[in-house]
């Protein structure tokens, strides 16, 4: 990055299954005024907006962000529509950060948004496509193979993926914004259907309606902002081609690649003891030892251990997802940028009842396609 | 930013399309984009390792599938993985992108691939869920009719008539006939253009494009490396881009707010008080009522002899949404650097292309681009 850039406000919705109190401008702007009064501006002191969101036929409006543009205060501003599948929210995120970065903007604002309860996930999200047998089975039937193969290869134990599931419930718990706040036990998520083997309900995200935003500034605006900002250190977006033999889909090296690219750019040479906490993204239970591995927190087949110690729990070595992240609240397009926001919030000491003692350094992660597209930053309260 | 800003010069150094057809019968998107990426990347003599970075423009609805880009993530040739983005937007925005991280020092070359192809679906109702789902797409208006009604509106503020319209169609078409990558490539008289049949009033048949599709590959380079990739890089001296809200009935339809204040930052980033001095303006107008409107953000004079305006043929001739911007760019490149062929502007030095989204021109984008660098 040229210059120092840094997160000054970030707002968000509250999120449930159905925001039937709201329209889609309304969901959006909830967020965005959120995020200006933390920050302290209005819309004049905005330069750009940078929007994304997961497939259109999520809503049923094809690139609604023409739409939105009143609601986004974008008119007569520029607007860029960011759309990289589950990883949407935080490479937009990103893409403000460049903004801000390249000299040519001081305050963008970013928004990400899914508003599910307007249509219908399951059959957005199972296309049938030329040459390919389609699965009609959503990304839960997409991802089942993934975690069964990760099982399998690391001989990850079965109560791992419930274990996981518990804690992200019990974080979710402490977080007023999380979709699904009631606690779990080990049995109840034993006892809930298999969707999609070894895929249980209790260990799956749900279907939410929410959004989030963010102003990144410069550091001469941030200096001026009434708060303690949060720093991005460093940030990078990959992605990596579907059909390709011998692609790791497990651990893809697009992940690794991007991991270390933003552990680099930030000087971090041991992630496991130099970032305080991470919010990750773990649409199914059994991703959250997947990631571990693949983010270079602890090397090949210990991820689940990590889980099975509990070191990964709220108060633990690395909180993983105080929030409650991605399993308690998934609204697609605005989930990778929840996932950076909250990473902000930490390391800003903003993160209320979930707020992880004395947090540095933070990691936010999104990843989307077939376990193709990664997008992540680094952010700290230190310049 | 001051205008006064020194910036990196930046250039387009390659850009290949396939001739604009209304179906290709025999190939996919993402098989239609392949040769694209490949023949952009032969003409700046490399292989894609050579190119630090990629960005794709495509929208799932065109696509008629969610995350159709992901396919082309394969094509652009990501393996290893590649830093990467997709936006949800027409190529002319994508490459600003792409400028803005150069600008930025993360990147040094960019890939900028975009596609979709439109004979698989129906563009004019994937066009009407672009609007507002509760007081505009429910009553049925698609881009013929939201452009019939900034037509009227043009005619209604400055006394334009079928004739002007008539006239503007058959210079397009006229140009069209020389462009070897153009969809429509019959000349047609005025007089001729005139007696097609209305298809939403004021707008006759004549007047919008037909429904085509292609792919198409941008790349840019900063400077340094773009002599190594190109013989004749084109600078880019100045852009920004705007957008309005969309609510048709919040908006001076008969003019393009956006479209004048992009221009006049774009202008004022290339060191230039306004359009003089312009050889070559190619132009996202897909109705000659759009272009008279563009010409005059721009404050370009159609009449004068020069600019050229969209020797190309312009959208009129070949409109594949979500390249439409990308191939004006690609256009000033290619009059720029001299591959402009049969439809070349002779002595051309410096270009204005411009792209838009949604309905009734309410997204802008202006690019100034010229064959000098703009930054000593």
């Amino acid at each position: 990055m040229k210059r120092p850039v840094a997160v000054v406000g970030v707002g968000q919705t509250h999120h449930t299954s159905r925001r039937s109190d709201v329209s889609i401008p309304g969901l959006v702007r909830e967020a965005v005024d959120r995020a200006l009064l933390d920050a302290g501006l209005e819309h004049k002191d905005i330069d750009a907006v940078v929007v994304g969101k997961a497939p259109d036929m999520l809503e049923g409006i094809a690139q609604p962000e023409q739409f939105l543009a009143g609601a986004l205060g974008a008119h007569m501003k520029p607007l860029l529509r960011v759309h990289t599948a589950g990883s949407v929210g935080a490479s937009t995120a990103l893409t403000a950060v460049t903004h801000v970065a390249s000299g040519l903007y001081e305050r963008v604002l970013t928004v990400a948004f899914e508003k599910q309860s307007e249509g219908n996930a399951m059959w957005a999200l199972s296309p049938n496509m030329p040459f390919t047998p389609p699965l009609v089975a959503g990304a839960g039937g997409f991802f089942a193979p993934y975690c069964r193969a990760y099982i399998t290869k690391t001989k990850c134990p079965p109560h791992i993926g419930p274990v996981t599931a518990v804690n992200a419930r019990a974080n979710g718990a402490r977080n007023q914004y999380a979709h699904l706040q009631e606690p779990l036990t080990v049995e109840d998520v034993m006892n809930s259907p298999m969707l999609w083997d070894p895929i249980r309900f209790g260990e799956t995200c749900p279907s939410s309606d929410g959004a989030v935003a963010m102003v990144i500034a410069s550091e001469d605006k941030a200096k001026h902002g009434p708060r303690k900002p949060a720093w991005v250190k460093s940030g990078y977006s990959y992605a990596e081609a579907m059909w390709v033999p011998g692609r790791d889909q497990v651990s893809p090296a697009a992940g690794r690649i991007c991991a270390k690219a933003v552990y680099d750019k930030a000087g971090i040479t041991d992630p496991w003891n130099q970032i305080d906490t991470a919010e990750i993204y773990v649409p199914f239970a059994w991703f959250e030892a997947m990631w571990l591995e693949n983010l270079g927190f602890c090397d090949v087949g210990e991820g689940w251990k990590i889980i099975d110690r509990g070191e990964q729990a709220f108060g633990a070595h690395l909180p993983i997802n105080p929030s409650g992240g991605v399993l308690c609240t998934n609204p697609i397009g605005a989930s990778g940028m929840l996932r950076l926001g909250e990473a902000a919030l930490q390391v800003m000491g903003r993160a209320g009842a979930h707020q992880v003692e004395g947090a540095k350094t933070a990691l936010g992660h999104a990843y989307g396609g077939g376990a193709q597209y990664f997008a992540m930053w680094i952010v700290s309260s230190e310049r | 930013m001051t205008s006064a800003a020194r910036l990196r010069n930046v250039a387009i150094v390659g850009f290949a399309q396939l001739p604009i057809v209304a179906r290709d019968e025999h190939r996919m998107a993402t098989e239609m984009l392949y040769p694209a990426v490949r023949q952009a990347l032969a003409d700046c003599g490399v292989e894609r390792n050579a190119i630090d970075y990629q960005i794709a423009g495509s929208t799932d609805y065109m696509d008629g599938r969610p995350f159709g880009f992901v396919a082309a993530l394969d094509v652009m040739g990501s393996w290893p993985a590649r830093q990467d983005l997709h936006l949800e937007m027409d190529a002319a925005f994508c490459a600003y992108y792409a400028w803005v991280r150069m600008q930025a020092g993360e990147c040094d070359t960019a890939l900028v691939a975009a596609h979709g192809k439109l004979s698989e679906g129906e563009p004019n109702r994937v066009l009407n869920l672009q609007l507002d789902p509760y007081y505009h797409a429910a009553i049925g208006l698609d881009p013929a009719s939201t452009a019939a009604l900034q037509a009227s509106a043009y005619m209604a503020r400055t006394g334009a008539t079928d004739r002007d319209f008539a006239e503007v169609a058959a210079r397009n078409r006229a140009a069209g006939a020389r462009n070897a990558d153009a969809q429509v490539r019959t000349a047609a008289t005025a007089d001729e253009l005139q007696r097609s049949p209305w298809l939403v009033e004021p707008l006759r048949s004549a007047y919008v494009p037909p429904v085509g599709e292609t792919a198409t590959c941008l790349i840019l380079a900063a400077e340094g490396k773009a002599e190594q990739l190109c013989d004749r890089p084109v600078w880019i001296q100045g852009v920004d881009h705007r957008t309005e809200m969309q609510t048709l009935g919040a908006r001076d339809l008969s003019r393009s707010a956006s479209t004048q204040l992009a221009a006049q930052r774009a202008f004022t980033m290339a060191g230039l008080a306004g359009a003089d001095g312009i050889d070559v303006a190619e132009l996202s107008a897909a109705t000659p009522a759009e272009e008279l409107i563009l010409c005059e953000a721009l404050g370009l004079d159609a009449q004068a002899a020069r600019p050229v305006i969209n020797p190309s043929g312009g959208p009129l001739c070949g409109h594949p949404i979500m390249m439409t911007g990308g191939i004006r760019l690609g256009e000033a490149f290619r009059q720029l650097a001299g591959r402009a062929s049969g439809h070349t502007v002779a002595g051309a030095k410096r270009a204005v292309a411009h792209g838009t989204q949604g309905h009734c021109l309410q997204q802008n984008i202006v690019w100034v681009v010229g064959s000098e660098r703009r930054w000593a």
